[in-house]
């Protein structure tokens, strides 16, 4: 392949703004696939991500297609996710580009996550190709959302694009652009051999598979290769490119997207980031643009069931394999015994991370309320970070606790601009500034801890603003705070996966409110059960369950045994559901009720 | 055909619902009553002629229950029974028994179920005080039930049965004394005293939904139970069941076959059978039941195969629910396996509880156990 008639190209665009469906038109248009073969939406090939509309994975695939100049040239797109929590794939994956195009829906304009991933894709030099799409909508504006993305970006947008992807409008103009606009890959045939790993998944035939973008040398299948950052030592067993689905090929030149199978056995072998050479005489430098990965929020995984530990185990480093941001250590609760701690980009790459645990490798898990990392200030000068409450040092020995703050931008309609602020200020936040993207939309910036970003603040957020607000944060500094261990006992004993650390001006209303809470969510039981809210030695609020007085199904004839055995196997299921700690029984959903509270 | 097994059949109609009742029971639909019993004749007929010797069923108890069976009148309450002995022999069978309301129960149809060779009657008391009566929707007062019990005495009745409840809305430890005491006194066979569970798309349920149901409170309801289970066995009545207490001997056979793992026939709208290892169930709806057996179908919707598992399983939480348990040494014969083998971790488990006791060879509830029967049949429920 010509590395001329590559084109190497991401697609930006913020939620619902259509970046799945323009790609399934260029699939389609181009002939990659039959529209047999089609799918809606190929590229988004989990069931979750179809049924939550989002992109987690980034996902590749080669199109041919033939430019105004007669010419065939090989365009690789490399689908991105879409969510603030996945900002770090999506760095991976303009990393492997040279061209973007930036989606922008006619009618809702320029959003905050938008503009985050537009500023990246800056950052790394890409030709950006502004495309508004959904031109057939009534309520579309194509001549303002134009002026948004000169104003607020900065972009010349005089010769976007206006497209439909419902319509198939504008495909072949965009097809046209990313030939004629977007610059042929500048690698060299006669360089050692270099290689970013952008993203990468796990087959169970063939191992740990990298998807690769050759920046410079020739890739042969055979070839005796080497991870740059883990020193691995592996041969090229199969290599090839994504038409969607893998075509294998003998050599990929440089610019050249595609995938490494190699002897990758160990799902550590294949970091995403990492830059693959040649084993003898290879590059001397790694590949730069590898931003390592920081989780921002921890939580507590538990197996319901003792004996699924290293399935849970095996099921943490098999999705390790697909996802660089994921991290865990085993860790212990008195409470809840053994699990992992396991840190995660936000909230619903936790989530996400969770519920594939439940549905593809069937485990049942209890999940404890998210945490920040704080940074704690001993009296003897020593600094500890904890991602844990339950691990926060005694009191005693704190001389002061820090805790994340973000840079928390948001975007709403004019009206709702004292609605955020009211959330906001709740919410500890301290006002940056506020900027008109045009007379209805406003863009508003606060200083505000992460931790209560994880609470609720999105949601809250999207409720009193009917779902207009728009939410982008950043990690901005870590700041002192007054902040205390809040700790509930349950039938007098403390359980430490309940713990939480709280500011201190709203420790006494989190405690009654999650102690009130707490007692919806427990079940009746044999014993009367005190739910206590502590600081400290201190209690500061206090609820009963009451004792479950009798349980036996009065009536049973009629003959009606088929309806007897399903209550009794519901109550089962739900008892699968709970944790026995010390003798309370206790529902999965007790650990997160702290984010539920008012 | 097999020798050992009950009949029940299903007269799905009421004069009106009562709040609680989540069974399949239609009030207003009085005028489908004749062609609903020329049906059941024919099902009766179909299962006869498929299961039956020389066309007949010779079953061990027959049980006609409701829905409201008193509700006929005595021209439609003489064609089920003559139906009823076209296709059933009654020579074997030990009990035969009839479901009544004391709001339409009559001297007449009274005599026609003694002629016919009813020996047991059960009637639908649930409260001896008529504020609660009203409040949980019986059409009849308490009065009725006592005249309606002392009637049927006069007329040779001597295995009459008696449904109460407790736990009702408006009830109170007094009016539940009064009507314990008052059952007691009327010197019946056999009394069933249920708690009142809130179920689905009943009135209670929707009256709950508004926030309008007052209930008593747990500890009430607790009390209640404890005084009832004490009460009935000093008046003699031994608590053969969770719920049910008789004088010795007067035990109800057909109710105690579905705790043992006896089959039966079920014949009527929304009615059950245990037949050949498979559970069924006829269509509720009147119409599509009556439909169903127009196109000649019998036993045809199977609601559950039991397969070794879940007759396992059912062997155990349904012997449970009697006083004297499960016999260790039947459920060996039955499965050939050890009951310890099959369920020994969640035996021991209550045991350890206090739930369960084992003497003479027999699993069974202990007097906590029987307050927390759930838990215990919950151990008996192996799931996937």
């Amino acid at each position: 392949m010509d590395t001329k008639k590559i084109r190497n190209f991401s697609i930006i665009a913020h939620i619902d703004h259509g970046k799945s469906t323009i790609a399934d038109r260029l699939i389609e248009y181009t002939g990659t696939l039959s529209k047999r073969e089609m799918a809606d939406q190929v590229l988004d090939n989990m069931d979750l991500e179809r049924e939550r509309g989002i992109t987690i994975k980034a996902q590749t695939v080669r199109i041919d297609y033939r430019g105004k100049d007669g010419e065939m040239y090989c365009l690789n797109l490399i689908d991105t996710p879409g969510h603030v929590d996945f900002t770090y794939e999506v760095s991976r994956s303009l990393a492997a580009c040279e061209g973007a195009l930036l989606i922008v829906d006619a009618a809702q304009g320029v959003e905050a996550q938008t503009l985050a991933n537009v500023y990246m894709a800056l950052e790394h030099d890409l030709e950006i190709i502004p495309i508004i799409n959904k031109i057939d909508l009534p309520s579309a504006d194509p001549e303002r959302v134009k002026q948004e993305i000169e104003d607020v970006i900065g972009l010349d947008a005089s010769d976007a694009i206006l497209a439909s992807a419902k319509t198939g409008e504008g495909i072949e103009a965009i097809l046209d652009a990313i030939v004629e606009r977007i610059p042929a890959p500048a690698g060299v045939a006669d360089k050692p051999l270099t290689a970013l790993i952008f993203d990468s998944y796990f087959d169970a035939y063939k191992g740990a598979i990298a998807h690769i973008r050759i920046m410079d040398g020739v890739l042969k299948k055979g070839m005796g290769l080497k991870m740059m950052a883990t020193g691995k030592v592996f041969e090229a067993t199969e290599i090839g490119c994504f038409r969607p689905a893998t075509m294998e090929l003998d050599e990929l030149g440089p610019g050249s997207v595609g995938y490494l199978a190699g002897s990758l056995k160990q799902v550590r072998d294949v970091r995403v980031g990492d830059t693959v050479t040649l084993a003898n005489g290879g590059a001397a430098e790694p590949l730069p643009g590898y931003r390592g990965v920081t989780p921002m929020v921890y939580c507590g995984l538990y197996p319901v069931d003792s004996a699924d530990y290293d399935n849970l185990k095996d099921a943490l480093e098999k999705l390790q394999l697909n996802d660089a941001a994921l991290v865990f250590e085993p860790e212990t609760s008195v409470a809840l015994g053994f699990g992992y701690r396991c840190g995660f980009l936000g909230l619903l790459h936790m989530d996400v991370i969770q519920e594939r645990l439940e549905r593809e490798y069937n485990l049942k898990l209890i999940t404890t309320a998210p945490s920040v990392i704080y940074h704690v200030y001993k009296t003897d000068g020593e600094m500890v970070k904890v991602d844990n409450p339950s691990d926060l040092p005694a009191p005693t020995t704190i001389e002061h606790i820090e805790e994340p703050f973000v840079k928390a931008t948001v975007i709403v309609p004019n009206d709702f601009v004292g609605a955020v602020m009211e959330i906001s200020q709740n919410k500890r936040g301290e006002f940056k500034g506020m900027d008109y993207l045009d007379v209805n939309r406003v863009m508003i910036v606060y200083h505000i801890p992460l931790s209560e970003i994880i609470y609720d603040y999105f949601d809250k957020l999207k409720s009193s603003t009917r779902g207009y607000a728009s939410l982008d944060y950043e990690l901005a500094d870590y700041q002192p705070a007054k902040l205390v261990k809040l700790d509930i006992l349950l039938n007098g004993d403390p359980v430490d996966a309940l713990s939480t650390i709280v500011h201190v001006d709203n420790a006494a209303s989190r405690g009654r409110s999650l102690a009130a809470k707490l007692k919806t969510i427990i079940p009746q039981q044999m014993f009367e059960i005190p739910i206590q809210a502590a600081i400290g030695n201190k209690i500061i609020a206090r609820e009963n369950v009451r004792a479950m007085r009798k349980d036996v199904l009065a009536k049973c004839y009629g003959g009606d045994i088929t309806r007897k055995r399903k209550l009794l196997e519901k109550q089962k299921e739900g008892k699968k559901r709970m944790k026995a700690v010390g003798r309370v029984e206790v529902p999965q959903e007790a650990f997160m009720a702290i984010l539920n509270i008012e | 055909m097999e020798s050992n097994f009950g009949i029940y059949i299903h007269i799905p109609f009421c004069k009106q619902k009562c709040f609680y009742c989540d069974f399949p029971s239609f009030a207003g639909r009085e005028r489908l009553i004749d062609s609903y019993l020329a049906e059941l004749s024919r099902e009766m007929e179909l299962t006869a002629l498929k299961y039956g010797q020389d066309g007949k069923m010779a079953p061990y108890t027959v049980y006609i229950g409701g829905g409201t069976p008193s509700l006929l009148d005595t021209a439609q309450l003489a064609r089920l029974f003559s139906a009823a002995n076209e296709h059933i022999r009654f020579d074997q069978v030990a009990e035969f028994t009839i479901e009544a309301n004391p709001g339409t129960l009559t001297k007449d149809k009274l005599r026609l179920m003694k002629a016919s060779g009813v020996n047991r009657i059960s009637i639908g008391v649930q409260s001896f005080d008529d504020n609660c009566l009203k409040k949980i929707g019986r059409i009849h007062r308490a009065g009725d039930a006592i005249e309606c019990i002392k009637l049927a005495q006069s007329l040779g009745f001597y295995n009459i049965s008696l449904d109460l409840m407790y736990g009702l809305p408006g009830q109170n430890m007094d009016t539940l004394k009064q009507s314990i005491e008052q059952a007691i006194a009327l010197q019946v066979q056999h009394i069933s005293v249920y708690g009142l569970q809130l179920e689905d798309g009943t009135v209670f349920a929707r009256q709950q939904a508004m926030g309008k149901l007052q209930l008593p409170t747990d500890e009430l309801v607790e009390n209640m139970y404890d005084y009832i289970a004490a009460t009935l066995p000093a008046g003699g009545y031994n608590r053969y069941e969770i719920s049910n207490y008789a004088l010795s001997g007067y035990e109800s056979k057909h109710n105690s076959l579905y705790w043992q793992d006896v089959p039966y026939l079920g014949f009527g709208a929304g009615a059950h059978a245990y037949w050949q290892v498979n559970r069924y169930e006829n269509p509720t709806n009147i119409d599509a039941y009556m439909a169903m057996v127009r196109r000649g179908e019998i036993l045809s919707n199977i609601e559950e195969k039991v397969d070794e598992k879940a007759h396992m399983e059912e062997f155990c939480f349904l012997g449970l629910r009697m006083t004297k348990g499960i016999d260790k040494e039947k459920f060996r014969e039955t499965f050939n396996k050890d009951i310890y083998a099959v369920f020994g971790d969640g035996i021991k488990e209550m045991l350890d509880k206090g739930f369960l006791q084992e003497k003479d060879g027999a699993l069974s509830l202990t007097t906590i156990g029987m307050k927390y029967g759930n838990i215990v049949f919950g151990a008996f429920i192996t799931g996937e």
